[in-house]
């Protein structure tokens, strides 16, 4: 792994750590657990596109991981993994499918999934299968975040070309 | 093409979440409550007899108060990080349960009678 490469990985998951913490601190007028916007996926989004697929797995998994030392809420790791696992196996592969000009439709899919991840380690841990009431909720907030979530990747694509240099994130 | 079937598929996703949503919210709440902790019933409660009450809910050190007060249920303080459980205020829907994620708590509406655990508890 090329140094350039590192560094800009390093400066992607920082960037996503602390889009994480920031987030907690927003109140939502959702009281429903797992919904939140998750604006640190931005990062994940923008990663799938210009990253290969195990460069991408590390940059989320040190995110989530050091997320959880952060806020010191192990739970939300185990639902957190669990989610992210299922949105990466499905996005990377749908980036060959759709282009960049749609990268929100691959976050659409990626949000969905990462809510039905944490939906299904949610039944596994609770045992309570009444948590499927939350389902719904659960689409429906993933489709709306995950559209704004992908519509700003595909913004700060433009912006990061210019500062990571055209090539260099590719090889 | 492929876009606006995927574009399709995503919508149709969308249209789902937000007829169970409605569905969820509303549905019609119950008489009988009852408390279930990782799986494990705790209480059964008949609000429409149950009296004001504080139960303080215990689990690995940690705690979940429970208040019942004009025959409405609702976790009234809770020492998980998220708070999400106190923040969903008083029970209403008969399909959405008031749920602790980091103490497995489950507060439901239920089609059981609770005379007995009401009785014995």
């Amino acid at each position: 792994m090329k140094v350039k490469k590192l560094t800009e990985m390093a400066l992607l998951t920082a960037a996503a750590l602390i889009i994480f913490v920031i987030e907690l601190q927003i109140p939502y007028p959702f009281p429903i657990p797992g919904i939140k916007p998750g604006f640190a996926n931005i990062i994940t989004v923008y990663a799938v596109y210009h990253y290969r697929a195990h460069e991408v797995a590390l940059i989320a998994a040190v995110r989530i991981l050091l997320g959880a030392v952060f806020t010191g809420n192990f739970m939300a790791l185990i639902y957190s993994a669990a989610g992210t696992l299922l949105c990466l196996v499905a996005m990377i592969p749908l980036k060959k499918l759709i282009d960049e000009k749609h990268i929100w439709m691959t976050s659409v899919i990626g949000a969905v999934l990462h809510n039905t991840g944490q939906m299904i380690a949610a039944l596994i841990l609770m045992q309570t299968p009444q948590l499927l009431v939350y389902y719904p909720f659960l689409i429906v907030s993933g489709c709306i975040a995950g559209a704004f979530t992908g519509l700003s990747a595909q913004f700060i694509t433009k912006r990061l070309k210019a500062s990571f240099g055209k090539g260099s994130s590719r090889d | 093409m492929k876009y606006k079937i995927i574009g399709g598929i995503i919508a149709a996703v969308f249209l789902i979440g937000v007829i169970g949503t409605i569905l969820v919210i509303t549905a019609q709440p119950k008489n009988t409550v009852r408390i279930v902790s990782d799986g494990e019933v705790l209480y059964t409660i008949d609000l429409g007899t149950a009296k004001d009450d504080t139960l303080v809910i215990e689990k690995d050190g940690h705690h979940n108060t429970v208040e019942i007060k004009d025959r409405m249920i609702r976790v009234s303080e809770a020492d998980c990080p998220d708070q999400t459980c106190v923040k969903m205020g008083w029970l209403s829907s008969s399909s959405m349960p008031i749920v602790c994620l980091p103490h497995g708590l489950v507060i439901e509406f239920t089609d059981e009678t609770g005379d007995v655990d009401a009785l014995t508890r």
